[in-house]
């Protein structure tokens, strides 16, 4: 399983996957002409996760077993009882069977951790796990969606981390490694993201310290906003509905709430409340060439990041009861997160509260160039903006906002004034909402597809929503009831707009210096998303080929 | 068809296959008789007296409504059918359909993952079958029913070409 010339191949600690390099090259600058700064694993070099993996994981089961025997034994030693099972003859065949059962869980254990195996070569990590079900998986690093290096509380004990790699499927994670020692998680997050920017192959950029990508914190959530933010949430609002509904019952019905109804209550708020602070606690975001990286958490903690050109949609949303003190939330659309569930969608949050001044600084991050000349005016008008009530018939408009005509007002008589679009040079921006606020920014080159939607009574007004498809997420960006004519030809336009923006969008590799020309049309077509990434492997095979290119090899495979 | 509010201008729609009017007919008439035997159970038992007791009004409503229903729903399709549309433009497909509620969806080239072609035993029996593209949304509801055997394989080929030669990542 190893190749000669690799040093630290001992399984046990295999979890260096630089092991090329010393550790004295962390952080230095490595001269330009070294050319290649990591060391590629070779086909042949594989690690394996910490040995202790195995037990974090199912330290469940542990603790199931643990419990399951101990309690009664534990009472009876407590009561001066005799212990059940280990009186008499039975107590040798007790031990023997516990010890049975510990072994075989062991043995389970040492299985799925000695068949576990992974290395990252210059353009794939690669995993093999499974013991009798062998499952062999491969991903392509340049198809990063997100890496996540979480570690739940058991992990952060033992000093463990688990990666997440994630690519465009939006359901399961690609790669999960779990467990590495946090600081070879780091090591590897930063390895990947080199080799997926584009940094081994481009020796001009040799320069730039490769170890961790230097980063700039651009803001903190401070404690005590997160428990505002907590207390003048949804559940607060539950939580007075249920107090007045007791107190209603109980003064005019002459009947209490039983603890059948009030305990699950309160169980539900307390979960509410301690969701959104362990999730929010700590929230902090930089800046990085590797792209944003957020971190927080109370007890399992979590630092994303999200590599450049990666965010679909952004939302940023205001409930009414934050609107007292200004604050917003931020939802995004990344293609490997899918819908997130867990943790009450902490992981597509990007800025669980904040003030309008920091939803800005996320949204330069996001979207470096707002294409707008005055982006804070653009910005405010998405957000908090309204359309004036008097304007005449035809396209309203509320500065940079283009909202619904003053027709619809007797269908949406709250929103109307509200629901509008903006324009900028390089995003979509979809407002909606009066009580809860709601803005959704789509960058033009990001736009899957698009379409136009109208209903009976919508043709009557003569207006139409426009729907901007995107990957799985919370942000569904929508703009309603605009009139069917500027409909139509923002429709046209923006469908134009997407184009061009692909053509001269980013490239994969976030760092490789220009625009790389489009590929040559593959010999036969595939299927999947592995399509997509099968074109582009030959868009990307010879890395060596990465340089200045003339603007018209870049609409090379328009001509086609 | 006269051009709808909400479609682009100067767009020559191709309308689907007319044949697949019979398709969707076939299967409107199959799903008629199912749900009027399952409606009218009531109404059979009432008549035939071994369920006196059923609100006469409520049993007759359930029958004739949902004949009436149906045949409502019976007449619109062939205009729904006709309504259903899609043309190719140099960087995207267009794709038009509903009467009432109606929708045109424009799917650029390069971002179709892939490009599914189905066909069920009545296309089929009519030489038809369904083109359906898929982005990376989910939201990207892009299926074009009742498209001629050989026109489909055409677009399927087409649509992979265009796609091939306009990709781009995500």
């Amino acid at each position: 399983m190893t190749i000669p010339g690799s040093t630290g191949q001992d399984p046990l600690n295999g979890q260096d996957p630089l092991h090329g390099r010393g550790p004295d090259a962390s952080g230095a600058v490595v001269p330009a002409s070294q050319g290649v700064p990591l060391t590629p694993d070779t086909t042949g070099t594989w690690h394996r996760v910490h040995p202790v993996s195995p037990l974090v994981r199912g330290w469940i089961a542990l603790a199931a077993i643990a419990y399951f025997f101990g309690r009664d034994w534990f009472e009876a030693v407590f009561r001066g009882d005799e212990l059940w099972g280990l009186t008499g003859g039975r107590a040798f065949w007790t031990v023997l069977i516990v010890a049975v059962v510990v072994l075989l869980l062991v043995a389970g254990f040492f299985l799925s951790w000695w068949f576990t195996r992974y290395q990252v070569t210059d353009d794939h990590v690669r995993v093999n796990s499974g013991v009798l079900f062998r499952q062999h998986r491969q991903a392509r690093l340049d198809r990063v969606q997100a890496i996540d290096v979480i570690q739940p509380l058991l992990a952060r004990i033992f000093g463990l981390a688990e990666l997440k790699f994630e690519v465009a499927d939006a359901g399961e994670s690609a790669v999960r490694l779990a467990y590495l020692p946090l600081a070879s998680a780091q090591e590897l997050r930063a390895t990947i993201l080199a080799r997926a920017a584009g940094l081994t192959s481009a020796p001009g950029h040799a320069q730039e310290p490769v170890p961790e990508a230097p980063e700039q914190q651009i803001l903190a959530v401070p404690g005590s906003r997160i428990v505002g933010a907590a207390l003048l949430s949804g559940t607060t609002v539950f939580l007075g509905i249920m107090l007045t509904a007791a107190g209603v019952s109980t003064i005019v019905f002459d009947a209490a709430f039983g603890p059948a109804l009030l305990v699950p209550a309160a169980f539900g708020v307390a979960a509410g409340y301690w969701s959104t602070f362990s999730t929010g606690y700590n929230f902090r975001a930089a800046v990085s060439p590797d792209g944003i990286r957020l971190r927080y958490g109370l007890l399992e903690t979590r630092a994303q990041t999200v590599p450049p050109g990666r965010v679909q949609a952004v939302e940023i949303m205001q409930s009414p009861l934050w609107r007292f003190k200004g604050w917003y939330r931020m939802r995004v659309n990344v293609a490997g997160y899918g819908v997130s569930t867990e943790n009450s969608g902490a992981r597509t949050t990007l800025l669980p509260v904040g003030t309008q001044q920091e939803v800005m600084q996320m949204l330069a991050l996001v979207l470096p160039d707002p294409g707008t000349e005055d982006p804070f005016t653009v910005f405010t008008a998405g957000l908090d903006g309204i359309a004036a009530p008097k304007q005449h018939d035809g396209d309203a408009s509320d500065g940079c906002f283009v909202t619904s005509p003053r027709r619809v007002r007797w269908l949406s008589w709250l929103t109307w004034r509200r629901n509008g679009f903006a324009v900028t040079g390089t995003a979509l921006l979809a407002r909606s909402g009066r009580l809860w606020r709601s803005l959704a920014v789509v960058p033009h080159e990001r736009t899957q597809s698009i379409a136009l939607h109208q209903g009976p009574l919508a043709r009557r007004l003569r207006v139409a929503d426009l729907r901007l498809h995107t990957t799985t997420g919370p942000v569904t960006p929508v703009v309603y009831q605009i009139d069917a004519d500027t409909a139509r030809r923002l429709f046209d336009e923006q469908a134009a707009r997407a184009a061009a923006a692909r053509r001269r969008s980013l490239p994969e590799r976030w760092l490789e210096a220009r625009p790389e020309p489009m590929p040559e049309p593959g010999p036969e077509p595939s299927s999947g998303l592995e399509a997509a990434t099968g074109r582009l492997e030959g868009q990307h095979g010879p890395q060596q080929q990465v340089g200045p290119q003339p603007e018209e090899e870049i609409r090379h495979g328009g001509q086609h | 068809m006269p051009s709808e509010a909400i479609d682009p201008n100067g767009i020559s729609w191709i309308r689907v296959s007319p044949k697949y009017i019979t398709v969707e007919l076939i299967g409107w008439a199959i799903l008629t008789v199912v749900e009027l035997a399952v409606l009218s159970v009531p109404l059979v038992l009432l008549l035939a007296g071994v369920w006196p007791d059923f609100p006469a009004w409520l049993a007759w409503l359930l029958s004739v409504g949902t004949l009436v229903v149906r045949i409502w729903i019976g007449l619109l399709i062939p205009r729904q059918v006709r309504a259903i549309g899609y043309a190719e433009r140099d960087e995207d497909l267009l794709i038009r359909r509903g009467l009432f509620f109606q929708r045109v969806m424009v799917v650029p080239y390069g971002r179709m993952q892939y490009v599914d072609v189905g066909v069920g035993p009545l296309q089929r029996a009519f030489g038809l079958c369904s083109v359906k593209l898929h982005t990376a949304s989910p939201q990207t509801n892009a299926s074009i029913p009742g498209v001629p055997a050989a026109e489909g394989a055409r677009l399927r080929e087409q649509l992979s070409d265009r796609g091939q030669a306009r990709l781009a990542g995500l």
